[in-house]
């Protein structure tokens, strides 16, 4: 062994022999412990002894102090020991007599008496015995008892003791006990709530409500089970809830129940029902309380119905709907709201959405983002309404949008946007400003002087040509009554249309005015009723025209035509004047001529005569040129009297009057038509025709054709003969007064320019074709 | 810690390395107790620690595999002293299952300050055990060692796995299926 391995086996001994020392301390301080344990068990077993025996001698005592009484006997009955109660109770005292207590039992007991007390021999106890006692006569009381064997030291039984308690009270209790089940009968019966008590499935009692609530008697119940007449809404649930209630996790639940009415028809009830157990805790009976829900349950559908019929209203409502609760997130949205922000998200995605979040997302869409959150944010944060926001979104549409705040019994709870799409109304606007403004321009500038008064004539406006007729400003103008300023010659005409507008009536109309510089101005009114959006009356709009100048010129123009008229009268009435005043110193010279041939026809010498003569047929070639000019000037439509005229006899009395050479005939060649017209122009007219046509025939046979034919408008004549004809330079001009063609005596040159002037009353032509030495034919026309 | 482990642990050194590495790792660890234990008495454990990182260092082997080889040798430390705990099983899977509701509940009435692990079984049938470990200490490998032990002692064999719950070994899953 080398020196280290010693000094290694020495240092290793060394930690032995310390490490056994240590054991050898430890194993001393746990004896050492064990031993303070052991004496402080032994102490403790002490006192334990001591209190024990107290308590048994205090045991002793009590039974003696007992309230309850107390009683110890033989097996006989005859009592050893009695507490004081027990004396009292009994009215008896076992130290002052022999006292057996048999004979206080009630001669009813005597038999269950027996029975017990052998019961108790046996068994050694007996509980709960019950029985009445005579303690006195007349004086009887219901006893409970409880009693035990008291058995000697070798376990043979010497006697009992046993605890009796007065029981009358219980019995009054369970008494009254009983009349308060015919209360709680009572309640149970009139109970509103129906009220059924169900044993498994047998129906044992029901009160009347639940009669009345049915329809059923009570004895056709009692042959009714429970579950033909109620049906579970939920037949899950009430399986799951049942069970519960048979395990006995639960006593009581509610639950819907249809039950089913003798009458037909159900009702909804809403079932409470209690397990009533017995004491091992199984279920003897079922209890349920039924309430009629029917109503309850339909008023619910109504008010779903009702919200849903909102929310489908809200849904397609054309104004675009945002919810908010009072954290700003989304709670309801409708379509329109999605179409406006082109929102992808469905509507249940975006419930709970937050808004400042959200606003993030479409911001893009507006034309000023910037402006429109901070408006937003005002908006929220004020919470007060603000109606007819509007947003101009980037691609030009307009949005109204209105801020509802919603209070819940005065605390702020959420709010309600709403969007309206008005950029078509706006649009409208837009145009219907332009066309107004376009409509203002015409007035403003149009030739025609427009006012608008109100019902008590005050000016409400005027344009520019109305300032420049009247002559005032407009600043003289409006606001003034307008009869005050513009000074009205007709008056009563004015006040008589102005009346007539507040009935709704437009016309026009002349007035006369007294112009600012003096001067009369007529002006032509057009007026017309201004009506308000209901339709009322409220003020009249004229339109005026300043036809001074055209009045002053139909004015002339009217003076004129009188004079014209006077004149032409005067001009007749100065022909037939100077006819007649001519004609008359002819006849005389006539007369005289007559007179000096008859006198002096000896005396004068032929050409003393022939000149006579001369004279002679000179004065009457005058008087028939005056007779011509007089027919000439009477020829006007005034004196026409157009009646039916038959043209054959008109030329029968021609040819009957005229003078008709003896080698001239007048044939009528075609029956001639019977025409409207004045029949002594026709008279005229014809004569002249035939009167020139036969005295211009020089051949030894003249013939002279009438004849006549229908054009769609007039009547076409024709006059022809066969003599010298008239040469075509005389075509125009003989229509013309005083022209006459030849040198015939008894030509006027007045005959076919009156000729003319008839044709010309009837509108027709007159023309003619002729060849020298041939013939002449004149036509004329005359309008049917 | 209980002194039976430091005594045992001096003792599975001593012969499987010596008693010159018993005085050298004494010696390095600087021990409060100066290297003397009892079975009856309780040491701190970090006296087990430096022991075990000296012994390390020394022998140059990991210190998981020296405690599991210490568990190896405790299982007879302890099976020589109480004898009888062991003799009341017949199987491994039934003495492993009792460690808990058992063993330790005897351990408790001899030292009641003992600070044992807890075993928690989650699972057992005839032929197989499954359980966690947990200790604050963190030796599972101890337990890997007496478990194993333990189907040696009862000349059976099984396959033992375990699986780290927290990365410290204060919790590890033992999986134990006996063949054999």
């Amino acid at each position: 062994m080398d020196s280290k391995e010693i000094t290694l086996l020495k240092k290793a001994l060394a930690r032995q022999v310390k490490a056994r020392k240590q054991a050898e301390r430890i194993l001393e301080e746990k004896s050492k412990e064990l031993y303070d344990v052991t004496l402080h068990l032994k102490e403790a077993n002490n006192k334990l002894e001591e209190t024990l025996t107290e308590k048994s001698t205090q045991l002793d005592g009590v039974f003696v102090n007992l309230i309850d009484p107390y009683v110890v006997m033989d097996l006989t009955g005859n009592v050893i020991k009695m507490n004081s109660s027990a004396k009292e109770f009994l009215q008896a005292d076992n130290t002052k007599e022999k006292l057996n207590l048999g004979r206080f039992i009630h001669k009813n007991y005597i038999d269950y008496t027996h029975t017990s007390f052998k019961a108790l021999i046996e068994v050694g106890i007996v509980k709960n015995y019950r029985a009445k006692l005579v303690i006195t006569k007349g004086v009887e009381k219901y006893v409970e008892i409880n009693a035990s064997l008291i058995y000697d030291n070798n376990q043979k039984p010497i006697g009992a003791q046993g605890v009796i308690r007065d029981i009358n009270q219980e019995t009054e209790i369970k008494k009254l006990l009983s009349e308060q089940r015919k209360q709680l009968d009572i309640i149970v019966q009139n109970s509103p709530l129906a009220i059924v008590l169900v044993q498994n499935r047998d129906i044992i009692k029901v009160n009347n409500s639940f009669i009345r609530l049915l329809g059923y008697s009570e004895s056709e119940l009692k042959n009714i089970k429970i579950d033909t007449i109620a049906k579970p809404e939920d037949p899950k649930q009430r399986e799951s809830l049942f069970n519960q209630l048979e395990k006995g996790d639960i006593d009581n639940f509610t639950i819907t129940y249809k039950y089913i009415k003798k009458a037909g028809g159900h009702i909804l009830g809403k079932t409470a029902i209690s397990a009533v157990r017995n004491q091992n805790g199984s279920i003897d009976y079922k209890v349920g309380l039924i309430e009629d829900i029917t109503k309850t349950i339909e008023a619910e559908k109504q008010l779903v119905d009702s919200k849903n019929r909102l929310t489908k209203l809200i849904a397609n409502l054309h104004t675009g709907i945002l919810v908010e609760d009072e954290n700003r997130k989304i709670t309801l949205t409708n379509e329109m709201f999605h179409d406006l922000f082109d929102v992808k998200i469905n509507k249940e995605g975006l419930k709970g959405y937050d808004c400042v979040v959200a606003i993030e997302k479409i911001k893009h869409l507006f034309k000023n983002p910037e402006r429109e959150i901070k408006r937003i944010e005002e908006v929220t944060k004020n919470k007060n309404l603000v109606l007819a926001d509007e947003i101009e979104m980037i691609d030009g549409r307009i949005i109204e949008r209105d801020y509802i705040p919603i209070f819940n019994s005065n605390v702020y709870a959420g709010h309600l946007w709403t969007y309206n799409d008005v950029t078509i109304a706006r649009n409208y606007k837009i145009n219907l400003e332009s066309e107004k403004e376009k409509y203002s321009s015409i007035i403003a500038n149009m030739n025609l002087g427009l006012i608008e008064i109100d019902n008590n004539q005050i000016i409400q406006l005027v344009n520019q040509s109305f300032c420049k007729i009247s002559g005032y400003s407009e600043e003289e103008l409006i606001g003034k009554k307008a009869t005050d300023v513009i000074q009205v010659i007709n008056k009563d005409l004015l006040e008589n249309k102005i009346a007539s507008r507040r009935t709704g009536k437009s016309d026009s109309y002349e007035i006369d005015i007294k112009h600012i510089d003096g001067t009369v101005k007529h002006w032509l009114v057009s007026a017309a009723p201004k009506h308000d959006v209901t339709g009322k009356v409220i003020g009249s709009i004229g339109i005026h025209f300043d036809i001074t100048e055209q009045k002053t010129l139909e004015n002339q123009k009217e003076t004129l035509l009188k004079e014209l008229e006077q004149s032409n009268k005067g001009l007749q009435e100065y022909a037939h004047i100077v006819s007649h005043d001519l004609k008359s110193p002819l006849r005389s010279i006539n007369a005289l001529c007559s007179w000096l041939n008859e006198d002096y026809k000896d005396v004068l010498d032929d050409p003393g005569k022939y000149n006579l003569n001369m004279m002679q047929e000179k004065v009457e070639a005058m008087d028939s040129l005056i007779d011509g000019i007089l027919k000439y000037s009477t020829i006007n439509s005034e004196n026409i009297v157009n009646t039916s005229v038959d043209v054959n006899e008109v030329i029968k009395e021609i040819t009957d009057i005229i003078f008709i050479p003896d080698h001239v005939e007048i044939v009528v060649t075609n029956k001639l038509p019977t025409i409207c017209a004045d029949r002594t122009k026709i008279h005229q007219l014809i004569q002249n025709f035939l009167s020139n046509a036969v005295v211009h025939i020089e051949r030894e046979k003249g013939l002279v054709e009438i004849g006549c034919i229908e054009t769609p408008t007039h009547w076409e004549f024709s006059v022809k003969d066969n003599g010298v004809g008239i040469p075509k330079e005389y075509h125009e001009k003989i229509f013309k007064i005083f022209q006459s063609v030849g040198n015939k005596e008894r030509s006027t040159g007045i005959g076919l320019s009156i000729v003319k002037k008839i044709i010309d009353l009837y509108e027709g032509k007159v023309w003619l074709e002729s060849e020298i030495g041939v013939g002449t034919t004149f036509f004329f026309s005359l309008k049917k | 810690m209980k002194g039976v482990v430091f005594t045992e642990f001096l003792e599975m050194v001593e012969s499987k390395f010596g008693l010159e590495v018993v005085d050298t790792i004494i010696e390095n660890s600087n021990l409060a107790s100066e290297g003397i234990y009892t079975s009856v008495g309780t040491y701190d454990f970090n006296e087990m620690i430096s022991l075990i990182t000296n012994l390390s260092d020394e022998v140059k082997a990991p210190m998981g595999d020296l405690i599991y080889t210490f568990g190896l040798y405790l299982f007879n430390g302890l099976g020589t002293s109480h004898p009888e705990v062991i003799e009341n099983y017949t199987n491994p899977i039934n003495l492993l299952y009792a460690i808990e509701d058992h063993i330790h509940v005897h351990v408790k009435k001899l030292y009641p300050d003992a600070e044992l692990p807890t075993f928690k079984i989650l699972d057992k049938t005839e032929t197989s055990l499954s359980m966690i470990y947990s200790s604050s200490r963190g030796l599972y490998r101890l337990a890997h060692g007496l478990i194993e032990k333990t189907f040696e002692h009862f000349n059976g064999e099984a396959t033992i796995s375990y699986e780290l719950l927290k990365e410290d070994g204060t919790e590890v899953k033992f999986d134990i299926v006996q063949h054999g």
